[in-house]
């Protein structure tokens, strides 16, 4: 396999339970916020250590910093006891750490075998694939993995790849094996598989660092010591068989909270929404929306809590009108709108804010009257004849830029020199200046800083208030649960439960969140 | 009749060298509409010298180098300023066609020389052609080069997240892309018909572009491709010999641009999207930023 | 790089204002015709006498100035037929094949009120001119329209799609004006049929009335992108389709619509050129060259950044230089060809110049040595 001189050098005579990686005072800071602070954490051949922390806590410049994608600002690393940096993820690769990708980085087109020895140094020149595909089926047998070497990767399930990816990893010589995500896009079936397969790989010389979000039952179940990251800091350190999900619930997502939005209590009319059943299929073809059914009512927030990834985005899309259903109904005010175009769901009446920002909700060479209008082109009180009432737009805009308290210079400046936070206000404000009956808000104060999303949430509140009905999907709990009447948790595509806002706290949402189902005591094998 | 066979099998043997300059080009992820300027410079500059040197040798140099010269300029402009693809490759068409318009005209006429000897009736280029493509196809799926030119042209990322050199693999692509243009261009004028015309190629270089989606990439479909072409555009020069007296000779002219439109439509349909779209290099004709 | 004790570096742009714009595309023009006098200095004759022959003949003789008119509004027509579809992100290099085509679709009208006959026949001229410009719009429309479908629905590559219906529609006229086609001269001659008289476009001091029909579509267009719903939309495709898709905006409506304004306009400016212009009404022997003259459409059309009016002068000194060049061909014994070279040239420098509207070079004093990075 491909080792280097320099790796042998450092692990030589490693032994299981010796430390492989020690990393001491790891501290990374991006312009205004800290990511890693004083991190210090330690792993040891043969072990599997899980890291866990929601969406912001470091995890990932942690990890990025391990392989050598991200230089720390303070702290060093050490293997084997000698000090060592890692300037890019070659030299991370060379010393022994190997990095499955949560988003796959392998060559669809390309068989699995191509894929393993892509950059290896040991494919050179005219490719020897027989010897090589005997090392790798040694591989596999040794650590119980079942792949066909010479299926494309297109064909394979998500599984498979990321078996592929671990294969490549070890193939490459790794001796620390970094999974990020593991079972993020798994289904149970393939995550059963995982689970069994990282337990047998855990030998003696081979240690393997899963980083989490959420599943907590996959910590439980596998891995041998936990650290815990909040904040950008440690907060836990456990060995696994001392701690419940509970507890690591609790560490993970802290009693802090920032502020509470006043919930305004406002009489709910009749249902704005129906959703009967609906299913769609993620771009990468498969089901992530498995039939879920709900109803919101007018001046209602009904909020979708969950971990990205879950099957909210093919939800908002197939709402909104980009996405097709696979299957079920959609109903807005009465009007069966399941197949209906973009243009015919705004005209009856909703308003969408997008969840990707700068792709899907603004143009940035654009200037802020032209971004204000992509919500307003087709209204007929804009446009007369086909010419576009700029007067109009730039007046509604100027207005929009004050009210919303934008700073730009002008209206005329382009959209792509504002900042997030303004950007965001924008598309808020040219959404609901249409006083839409129903409001599709996709992760609306993600990226946000602690004032913009103050307001966003207030906005939202004034349009609650203003009897639309609003689904609001976000990944920020608290955001959740401060603001919506009712709380549904989604997990793979399907709705935990729909719990009323006086039920819904941050224990019981956020154990549903991660897979555990209501009225569990513990943790059981999905 | 063999005549016509023969002139069948040279005039595809063109198509081929361009088009498998273009498929390895394409491979790596560069899109270059101008092949038809490539050629267009090849040809030229090629007659030039050939007849001004009388030797054929140095005429087939200077059109395979200033090919590769052409190609590393996409390259440049490409991979390196980050200019849209298609406007560069338009550019070098267009500047082709424009530059050796003026360039090529005092040399209008036939070049004169002594015809290269043939081995069976076909140019020494046939068989160099069908070596290429053998080589070619062995290159890119027996071997580590090739995986790392189809590696390029799929995911770069990935590329260079496994240790490959993304930028450098382009531009050797787009360079020998370039050269067997050159190199194609030179055949047509010093050999396939050995006269300088305004405008000589008349399209070929986008047939050939067309074969090269046709044929998935794959250099072996684009030999079976372009012997087809070659048969229909020889077709088209001489209907009488298939069906004497139906349709003016000027519209037997346009079929081989309307069989390939044809092809086109059919490889977009989508019972061949899908296979094609597999087949496609994911990252073709996106720019690759390196942080 | 370091100039002394400056630094230059080079930035990506953030911004790029009309000014810069408008700046940098002189430039791009300045900086090729120094290249293209490399043609004149080979030749021993200097360039700034050159230049000035040429422009001279161009915009202040009274025979090159009509001339250098009728090919601005040819060319005009081109730039339009370009921009239309490169403001929706878009490639429509197919100007040469929609206005051959429409070159037809304005003869088939002559042909059908007999003109291919007799030369004195009289003919409406209010009812054949309008219907001539009309025919010459469809039949464009309706060859861009088949790069148009094929892009929306299929997403076939527009550029490959154009330029084979490009060689087809050339093709098509040799059929129909050579040998036996239904177009050709009772003479022979490898050309059209002649114009009546009573169908001769109005013009003014030899340059035909089609400049007002030009400059008109030119003012259009500005107006449909800066004021209208269909120009916004356009426009939006063209910046972001995905932010289009979310409006609500369709990619195969667009691709169709701008490709059948385009394909109209280029039939135009063969509408113009065979049948307006003092000197041809007819379908000549040598049309290839306005096909390749049409190239220059997609030159300014880049030049002027998909601006219709700024079009205009750009279109105009383009113009110029390709009469006062054939003059200046003529009359100082170069080969045949320098408006194609110049063609190329100021292609290949505006491939170049690209990189300059993306990047800035940015000034900044050299850090002092000794100083940590």
């Amino acid at each position: 396999m491909g080792n280097s001189h320099m790796q042998k050098q450092l692990l030589e005579g490693i032994q299981r339970g010796d430390a492989v990686l020690e990393a001491r005072g790891i501290t990374k800071r991006f312009p205004g916020v800290v990511a890693n602070e004083g991190i210090d954490f330690d792993i040891r051949a043969g072990e599997i250590h899980a890291v866990l922390g929601e969406n912001g806590a470091g995890k990932t410049t942690l990890m990025n910093i391990l392989f050598g994608l991200l230089q720390p600002d303070e702290g060093e690393i050490r293997m084997g006891g000698q000090r060592v940096e890692f300037k890019s993820p070659l030299d991370a690769i060379d010393l022994g750490i190997g990095m499955v990708h949560q988003h796959r980085k392998l060559v669809s087109a390309h068989s699995v075998i191509e894929n393993i020895i892509l950059g290896h140094p040991r494919a050179r020149g005219i490719l020897n694939l027989k010897q090589i595909e005997e090392e790798l089926e040694e591989l596999c047998a040794r650590y119980g993995f079942n792949i066909d070497l010479h299926a494309k990767v297109w064909q394979l399930s998500e599984g498979e790849k990321q078996v592929v990816e671990i294969l490549k990893a070890l193939y490459r010589g790794a001796k620390l094996l970094i999974l990020d995500e593991p079972s993020s896009a798994l289904t149970p079936v393939e995550t059963k598989k995982l689970l069994a397969s990282i337990t047998a790989m855990a030998t003696d010389e081979l240690a393997i660092v899963p980083f989490i979000t959420h599943k907590l039952p996959i910590v439980l179940a596998i891995s041998d010591r936990v650290t815990v990251l909040r904040g950008g800091k440690v907060t836990a350190r456990f060995n696994t068989s001392h701690v419940t999900e509970k507890s690591l619930a609790r560490r993970m997502v802290g009693r802090d909270v920032i502020f509470r939005t006043e919930r305004a209590d406002v009489e709910q009319g009749a249902p704005i929404l129906e959703v009967e059943d609906l299913s769609a299929i993620s771009d990468k073809g498969v089901l992530a929306l498995k039939g879920v059914s709900f109803a919101i009512r007018e001046g209602e927030i009904f909020g979708i809590a969950g971990i990205s990834g879950n099957g909210q985005r093919e939800l908002a899309e197939a709402i909104a009108g980009l996405r097709t259903a696979a299957g079920g109904r959609v109903i807005l005010g009465g009007t069966e709108i399941t197949r209906a175009s973009v243009l015919e769901r705004w005209n009856l009446g909703m308003g969408c804010i997008p969840c990707e920002r700068l792709d899907m909700g603004i143009i940035g060479d654009f200037s802020l009257v032209d971004n204000v209008a992509m919500n307003y082109y087709f209204d007929e009180d804009f446009c007369e004849r086909g010419v576009l009432d700029y007067a109009k737009l730039r007046a509604l805009t100027e207005r929009i830029i004050s009210q919303f308290d934008i700073a730009a210079p002008s209206p005329d400046t382009k959209a792509k020199t504002l900042s997030g936070g303004n950007l965001q206000k924008l598309i808020l404000a040219r959404v609901l200046s249409r006083r839409p009956r129903l409001l599709v808000a996709s992760l609306p104060t993600q990226g946000l800083d602690i004032g913009a999303t103050e307001f966003v949430r207030n906005k939202l509140m004034e349009a609650k208030k203003d009897k639309a009905g609003i689904l609001l999907i976000s990944e920020d709990l608290d955001e959740v649960l401060s603001l919506s009447d009712r709380v549904a948790p989604i997990y793979e595509g399907e709705f935990m439960s729909i719990l009323p806002g006086e039920k819904a706290n941050r224990e019981v949402v956020g154990a549903m969140m991660a897979g555990l189902r209501p009225e569990d005591g513990h943790n059981e094998d999905r | 009749m063999s005549e016509f066979i023969i002139r069948s099998l040279e005039a595809s043997m063109i198509f081929t060298l361009a088009a498998l300059g273009e498929l390895i080009d394409q491979r790596s992820g560069i899109l270059n509409v101008g092949i038809e300027g490539v050629m267009l410079f090849g040809s030229t500059l090629g007659f030039i010298v050939a007849q001004s040197t009388e030797s054929y040798l140095l005429g087939f140099l200077v059109g395979i180098a200033i090919g590769g010269l052409l190609g590393l300029l996409h390259g440049f402009f490409s991979v390196t300023l980050g200019v849209d693809q298609v406007v560069s490759g338009m550019g070098i068409w267009i500047a082709g066609f424009g530059l050796t318009t003026y360039i090529g005209n005092p040399y209008t006429g036939p070049l004169g020389m002594e015809r290269i000897p043939t081995i069976l009736g076909l140019s020494p280029f046939f068989y160099i052609g069908i070596v290429l493509v053998v080589i070619s196809w062995f290159v890119l799926s027996r071997t580590s080069l090739g995986l790392q030119i189809r590696s390029v042209g799929e995911d770069p990322s990935v590329a260079q997240v496994s240790g490959l050199k993304v930028t450098k693999t382009r531009y050797l692509c787009v360079t020998i892309g370039g050269m067997l243009g050159g190199l194609s261009g030179a055949v047509y004028s010093l050999f396939y018909n050995p006269v300088w015309n305004y405008n000589p190629l008349m399209g070929w270089g986008f047939v050939a572009l067309a074969l090269v989606f046709f044929s998935m990439w794959n250099p072996l479909i684009l030999l079976v491709g372009s012997l087809l072409f070659g048969t229909l555009w020889q077709l088209s020069l001489n209907p009488q010999l298939v069906l004497p007296g139906v349709l003016s000779r000027y519209i037997w002219r346009t079929i081989p641009f309307a069989i390939t439109l044809i092809v086109l439509i059919l490889i977009s349909t989508k019972w061949f999207r899908l296979r094609w779209g597999a087949a496609k290099p994911e990252a073709l004709g996106e720019p690759y930023i390196t942080e | 790089m370091r100039i002394g004790r400056y630094r230059l570096r080079l930035e990506k742009r953030l911004t790029l204002t009309g000014v810069e714009a408008t700046l940098i595309s002189i430039l791009a023009i300045v900086f090729a015709l120094a290249l293209f006098s490399l043609i004149f200095v080979l030749a021993g004759i200097s360039p700034l006498v050159a230049y000035r022959e040429i422009f001279s003949y161009a915009f202040a003789s009274p025979y090159g100035l009509p001339l250098t008119l009728n090919r601005f509004i040819f060319l005009l027509f081109c730039t339009s037929a370009f921009i239309i579809p490169f403001r929706a992100g878009l490639w429509n290099i197919g100007m040469t094949g929609q206005l051959f085509f429409g070159a037809l679709g304005a003869f088939g009208v002559l042909l059908a009120f007999g003109a291919k006959g007799s030369r004195s026949l009289d003919l409406p001229t209010g009812l054949v001119i309008p219907l001539m410009i009309g025919a010459a719009a469809v039949a464009g429309g309706m060859l861009g329209a088949i790069a148009g479908l094929l892009k929306g629905r299929m997403n076939t590559n527009e550029i490959v799609v154009t330029m084979l219906l490009n060689f087809i529609a050339y093709w098509l006229v040799a059929h129909m004006i050579k040998e036996g086609g239904p177009f050709m001269n009772p003479g022979g001659r490898g050309e059209s049929f002649e114009l009546p008289p009573s169908a001769y476009a109005p013009s003014i001091m030899g340059v035909s009335f089609t400049i007002f029909l030009a400059l008109g579509v030119a003012v259009l267009l500005y107006f449909l992108f800066a004021r209208t719903r269909l120009g916004y939309q356009i426009k939006a495709h063209g910046q972001s389709p995905a932010a289009a898709q979310y409006a609500g905006i369709g990619t195969v409506r667009i691709s169709l619509l701008v490709f059948v304004l385009g394909g109209a306009i280029a039939g135009l400016a063969g509408y113009h050129y065979f049948a307006a212009v003092p000197g041809v009404y007819k379908i000549s022997r040598n049309y290839g060259y306005f096909g390749d003259l049409a190239f220059y459409g997609i030159i300014s059309g880049l030049i002027s950044l998909g601006n219709p009016l700024a079009a205009i002068p750009v279109a105009l000194l383009f113009g110029g230089l390709s009469i006062g060049g054939r003059l200046v061909q003529g009359k100082m014994q170069l080969g045949f060809g320098m408006d194609y070279a110049l063609l190329g040239v100021l292609m290949i420098t505006l491939v170049a110049f690209q990189f300059f509207y993306r990047h800035r070079i940015v000034w900044a004093k050299a850090r002092e040595r000794g100083r940590k990075r």
